[in-house]
This record gives C-alpha cells, structure tokens and sequence, in this order.
C-alpha cells in the first residue's frame, strides 16, 4: 500500500512539474534557445532534439508519468522505462541546469525501473516485498543523512551563511516576516535545518514517532518551498515521505504472498546503493576547499547549501599575431549559463574550450583561451579563482585534481 | 519556543517528551554560545526597506529622467519641424544642439528598461528601440531612397536617435553637405519620421509609469525573480556592461577576432560627442548604485542597500574605490582629438578606460547580486 500511494503521487507530481516547465517556456529557454550547452562528464554525446522534438518527448514523459502512477504489470514496466530516459534525457543536455532535486527525481525513475511491478492500485489485499518499499526509504534516507552532514561546516553553523544572506529578504512575509529581521534566526534555521535532515528518518523509521515526524516533514518543506525558488520539490519530498507509513496491516491470501515473495533483489540495487554510499566521499580525494574547487561537488545532496557568484572574463589570444580579445559572454550563453559557469571550474573549462573552436573557426590563429574569474563565497569579498595565466585549452577535465584552481588561503 | 503545545497528545510517551526537552535544552545552550561568540558587527539590526529605495529610485532619478527627456524631444521635434520647413544653417545649428541636449538627457533615461520601457512581444526594450548604434547607413539611404520608411519593424539600426545623428551631423564637420542633402523631401519625411516614434514611444513610456507603474513598481517589493528591486538591478548591470562592451571595448577592437580598432563603431559618431556622452551615462550609472537624483541629492539607493548585508561594507569600499579610478580615467582622456580618431591614433587612455571598466564588473555584478540576494535573470529555473 505504500507503495501504491508513493508510485501515484510520484507518478502525478511528474506530470505536474512537466507541464509547468513546458507552461513556463523553459523548453525554449533552456533547451532550444542557447547557442550553446554545457554536457555532463561522459555524455557529451547528448544533443537536444529539434523544438518539436523536445516537446514531443515531454509529452511522452507526462504519458510515461501517468502510466507509473496507474498502470500496472508491463504497462507499468514500459511507464517507468519511459519516464526514466526521457527525464534523465533532458536533465543531461545540459548541466547548467543540475539540481540535486532532478538528480534524485532521476534516481527515483530510475529505481521504479528495478522493482518488481506494483499490483493495481485499487486492489487491496497484495503484499510487496519489504526491500521493494525499503529501496525509497533508503534512498531518501541517503538524501536527508548526506545533506544534513554537508551542513555540518563552519560557514553553515557557526556564521549561519547562507542563510544569514538570503532569509532577511522574506521580511514582508505575512504574519510571520519580522522573524527574518531578528539577529538569530539565520542560525534557528541552520541549525534546526541541520539537526532535521540528520535525524528525522529516525523519527519516520520509528513507528511510535511516525506521525508527528511526517508533521515535520511538511512543516519544513512548506517553509522551505515558500522561502526559496525551489520548483516542485517540497511537493515531491511531502509525497515521497508516505512511503515511510504502512497503510493496513490485514491478513493477506497465501497466493498473493508467494507471488511477490520470490522476487530478489536485482544485483544492480546492491551495486547502485553502494555508488550512492561512497560517491559523495569522493571529495576527500582532493585538496582544498571543496565549496571554492567544487571537485566532488555533485551528486552528494549538498543542497541549498552556499551562496557563490562569478564574474568571468575569458580573454583569447591569436597565437600568430599576439593580438589578445576579451569574450562577451553574453553572446553565447544566457543569464542562467553564464552565473552557473562563472563558478564552477569544470563549466569554465568546458567554455573555454568552446571559445577556442568557435575563435578558431572566425580566423583568429590556434586560439589560447586564459580567464580571469572572480567568485565570491558566502558574502565575502570575490577572489580569482582560476590561475589568469593558464591557457585552458591545454588543459582537460578529468577526475584528477585541477592544478589550474587557485586555492583558498583559508584551507 | 513552546514545546508543551504539540507534546500534549504524545503525554504518553515520556520517554520521548523528555528526549524532546533534552534536546531542547542543548539547542538553546548552544544557541546561545553561538550568538554570544559571534563578532558583533555594525549591520543595523532592522531589516532594510527596499519600499523606501524603491520609492526614490522612483519619484527621485527614473521618473525625473524619463519628463526631462519627453521635454527635450519636445524641443527636439521643434527644432526638427523648423529645420525641415527651411532648411537653413541657423536652424540646423538649433537643431545639432537640441539633439546634443536630448541625447544626452538620454543617457540618464537609457537604464530602466523594464516595465512599459521593457521587452514585450516583438518590441524590444527602449534602449534597443531607439538608441540602436552604429546605424546602417545603407538601410538608411535606401529607405529614404524608396520612399517606405516602417518605423516599428526589425530594422532597429534605422531609426533611432543616432540615426537623427547620421543625417543631420556631417562627419567632417561641413554643414554644407547636410544642407545639400535635405533639399531631398523623402529625406526631411524620414527625419520627421523617426522623430516622430521616438516621441510617441517615450511618450507611451512616460504615460504608463505615471498612471500605473510607478506604484506597481514601488509595491513590488520583493528580491525574487521579477520584483522591482531584480529588474532595476539587471538593466542597471546592463547598462554598465554596454558602456564597457559596446561604446569602449568594441570599438577599441577588443573582441576577439578583430584586427584592429573600428572608430565607426563608437556612439555618437558622427556628431564626435563620444566622450560626453559616454561621461553622462557613467555619471547616470553612478548615480543608480548611489540612489542619487541628477541634481546631486543623495537618498536611499543599492549603496545604503548593502549596507544593511553581510559582506556589504567591504563590497561598499571596493566598489567607491574602483568608482573613483573609473572617474580619473574618464577625466585623464583627451577632449581631442575626437574619440573615434583617439581609438585608432592615440588609444592608451582609452585601453586604461576599458581596463578599469572591466575591473570594476564584478563589484557590479556577481559581487552586489550575490551578497544582495538578488534573482538575475528573468528564467532562473529553480535553485538547488
């Protein structure tokens, strides 16, 4: 049964975001009009379709949607199949746009593919196997641990940023706005922000405290939607959260139980869940600040967690005349583009690189592309963040350390 | 923080309400040390009114801008209407002047384009509608030619306020071969003409923020995607950026791919008012981030804005810092020769201009709209 309600609020809440992004005129924002996209590591080969095309696979993901959320046997099977790829599809074209909230709507997707297919969602009486409701509990039990930890940093509780920057703008809320002037809140809500996503599948796991936690639940994430741009993802973390409860506890026929019971656990969940354990980790790996380098930086539910932005000057350089230009960014990349770009080191490199071929085919000779970006972290004051001198067209992006960032004297 | 209200109903438990109460206890305690540790700053402890900024953003430097330019295009149109009914050398003078005054009225009007001033449909924002640069001389020519002037199409470098400039500033100086030219009545029509759009467009304009926008503006009191603050802030980074980008570094030649420097390129070509005009509007954009009015008077702008944030007051220093080099490079340039022919002949004040100008970006853009908070752009998509 929690099953059931999980797949049909997922199910809906994935047509209710389709639509308002189509709605929205994002497809033509951020797939059709850029000149140019910023790929994902290893998937570099993911082109956008034409505009029909686009929109002809949105429809097929609110279809697919649908199908998870009502359908049931293959139907369901092919659904999830569907809304898996075309969703995971139009997240990699470019990565300007990751969120952590897509990256988990794509895991989510992407484990309704391995389980067995729930029974009809009318039909009471089926039993599904513990590890299939287990697998979303676990999941979201990685998102919430994983971002609770990451607030445990210095800026975060100790100074309260960023909070401490983006909560006294909400101080015209009604009833409650003046709260955002107060000297306190910022750290009130980091730390209780802190303390929530640590320990509150704890309190959803223990069936004495269930109820009062999922209250929680939608306590935190209705303040958090209404404080900060964050789409549909309350809606989606509030229904997802069901998948904690056990709805009926009635006796079941044998004939059910025994079809569900020899359904095992796909060899590819062990090995998923132990990627989503040790993936975030990876950053230690590396040197320096990982706020400021960002290597390791994604897909470790580091959510909401910072506030930084760049201004970079990209300056191009014919390699025959020595005659050096500087890029207006804003002739290849939209407003969204370029603040993405302008503080992550693997987006500026990936641009440079861009600049170089596009240069090169306007004439300037062997083109070297060096960038002066300034970023500023949590308030304060920008710093260069790459190495000025560097030509970035030698350089490559791969997982071993950037030597061309400049570190933080802080680390 | 009053526990007791939603504990009741768990009263049974009191393993959990004395976990709750523990819990509580060490929250406050550490509370507490925290705040007590904190450094104490000197960021005034109420919130900021953005209501009040926008206020004199409103009634104190945009609405003043925008009633200055509709009466100088009034006289600009006078002034167009004589020359036009005898074209004579006395009336072209009035007429060089009245363009010089309104263009450069112009400048303190050319960054607010949002709201009525803004894209909508097809229609651009004010800027690009009638302060298009450089002009197409040939569509110019041609039109005039044809007799088949659209003032509302695509052809932005057509019309406009420097395509006035084109037709009634000889770029060598000689007021003859203006004179010459407009014996030609398909050519007089054209210059009414676009006199004439530009009049009605900033009129329009000038309407709209009278009659609704300005409390629309003023109410909107946000720093989300769409609030008053968010727009304001954009154009006004736009409208630094194109000073750097569009009437310095281009025609410098500092885009790559250019071999040399290209003085058509430059504002104000052929009048050589350049440098004044670009003068006016860093004075213009100066004014903005200090919420001052053109005639000096200083009220609540981004400046007192920042200093209500964290990380404010070092953005304050830098930005007055880099202003202030800004001015003195500005002042260090030649009067003459004329910029166009500085950019190719003697262009070092020029590259230390763009270079100050590209230095201060970031104070502008990443840096204020980071500590400030503000959306940047009209689609952000959702944040993360």
């Amino acid at each position: 049964m929690p099953l059931s309600v999980f797949r049909l609020l997922f199910g809906l809440a994935m047509v209710f975001s389709t639509l308002r992004f189509m709605l929205l005129g994002w497809i033509e924002d951020h797939y059709i009009r850029p000149k140019l996209h910023f790929k994902y590591w290893g998937f570099e080969w993911i082109e956008p379709l034409s505009a029909e095309g686009l929109y002809a696979i949105h429809i097929l993901m609110m279809i697919a949607a649908l199908g998870v959320a009502f359908t049931s046997k293959i139907t369901y099977k092919i659904s999830a199949i569907i809304l898996f790829i075309t969703f995971t599809y139009t997240e990699l074209i470019d990565i300007s746009y990751y969120l952590n909230h897509y990256y988990y709507v794509s895991i989510v997707c992407l484990l309704l593919c391995f389980i067995p297919a729930p029974p009809p969602l009318l039909k009471k009486g089926y039993v599904v196997p513990v590890w299939v409701t287990g697998i979303f509990k676990l999941q979201i039990a990685i998102v919430y641990i994983y971002a609770g930890l990451a607030k445990i940093n210095y800026d975060w509780l100790i100074l309260a940023l960023p909070l401490k920057i983006w909560l006294p703008a909400h101080d015209k809320m009604p009833l409650i706005g003046e709260v955002f002037t107060w000297k306190i809140t910022p750290y009130l809500f980091a730390w209780l922000g802190m303390l929530y996503d640590c320990l509150i599948v704890f309190f959803l796991a223990n069936k004495r405290t269930r109820l009062f936690a999922y209250g929680v639940v939608i306590v935190f994430h209705t303040m958090v939607g209404i404080l900060f741009q964050i789409g549909v993802f309350p809606l989606v973390m509030i229904a997802g959260t069901l998948i904690f409860f056990n709805f009926e506890e009635k006796s079941i026929s044998e004939s059910s139980v025994s079809a569900f019971q020899h359904k095992k656990i796909p060899v590819f969940l062990y090995v998923f869940f132990v990627f989503q354990l040790l993936f975030p980790w990876r950053y230690l790996f590396y040197k320096g600040n990982l706020f400021w380098t960002e290597e390791g930086y994604r897909y470790s539910w580091r959510v909401m967690l910072m506030e930084k932005a760049g201004t970079a000057t990209f300056y191009v350089k014919d390699s025959k005349t020595g005659r050096e230009g500087i890029v207006d960014n804003s002739e290849f990349l939209n407003p969204h583009q370029e603040k993405q770009m302008a503080m992550q080191p693997d987006m500026i490199l990936q641009f440079a690189h861009f600049l170089a071929e596009y240069y090169s085919q306007k004439g300037v000779y062997k083109p070297q592309v060096r960038v002066e970006a300034y970023v500023t972290l949590n308030g304060r004051p920008s710093r260069l963040l790459i190495d000025p001198k560097i030509d970035l067209t030698q350089q490559k992006d791969t997982f071993s350390p950037k030597t061309w960032i400049l570190h933080d004297e802080n680390d | 923080m009053k526990v007791y209200p939603y504990t009741h109903f768990l009263a049974e438990n009191s393993f959990y309400k004395n976990m709750l109460k523990k819990d509580l206890y060490y929250f406050i305690l550490i509370a507490m040390w925290v705040i007590s540790c904190k450094k104490s700053d000197s960021t005034p402890t109420d919130g900021f009114d953005r209501a009040k900024m926008l206020e004199n953003y409103a009634q104190n430097l945009i609405k003043p801008a925008y009633q200055d330019l509709q009466s100088q295009i009034n006289n600009l149109k006078t002034a167009t209407t004589n020359f036009v009914q005898s074209t004579s050398e006395p009336n072209l003078v009035a007429l060089q002047t009245a363009w010089i005054n309104t263009y450069k009225t112009w400048q303190y009007a050319n960054a607010y384009n949002f709201g009525p001033a803004g894209e909508q449909g097809l229609k651009k924002g004010l800027i690009e509608e009638i302060g298009t640069f450089p002009v197409s001389t040939s569509k110019i020519e041609s039109t005039i030619t044809n007799n088949n002037a659209n003032f509302n199409d695509f052809n932005r470098d057509a019309r406009g306020f420097l395509a006035i400039e084109y037709l009634i500033f000889d770029l060598n100086g000689n007021q003859q071969n203006i004179l010459t030219a407009f014996a030609n009545q398909n050519r007089k029509n054209y210059l009414s003409g676009i006199v004439e759009n530009i009049k009605t467009r900033v009129d329009e304009v000038v309407t709209v923020w009278d009659v609704t926008y300005l409390d629309e503006f003023v109410r909107n009191v946000g720093t989300d995607v769409g609030s008053s603050t968010s727009l304001l802030y954009n154009e006004f980074v736009k409208s630094f950026e194109a000073i750097k980008n569009f009437k310095v570094g281009l025609p410098l030649g500092k885009r790559p791919g250019q071999v040399q420097a290209e003085p058509q390129l430059v504002e104000a070509y052929y009048s050589g008012k350049s440098l004044e005009m670009l003068k006016a509007h860093f004075e213009a954009i100066e004014n903005i981030w200090y919420g001052k009015s053109k005639n000096g008077a200083d009220g609540v702008g981004f400046k007192e804005y920042l200093e209500y944030v964290e990380g404010g007051k070092a953005l304050i220093e830098s930005t007055e810092a880099q202003l202030q080099i800004i001015r003195n490079t500005l002042n260090a340039v030649p009067l003459s020769p004329s910029f166009s022919v500085q950019i190719q002949t003697v262009p070092a004040s020029l590259e230390s201009l763009h270079t100050e100008l590209q230095r201060h970006t970031r104070f502008f853009k990443s840096d204020m709209s980071s500590v400030l908070g503000i959306a940047i752009t009209f689609s952000s998509g959702d944040g993360d």
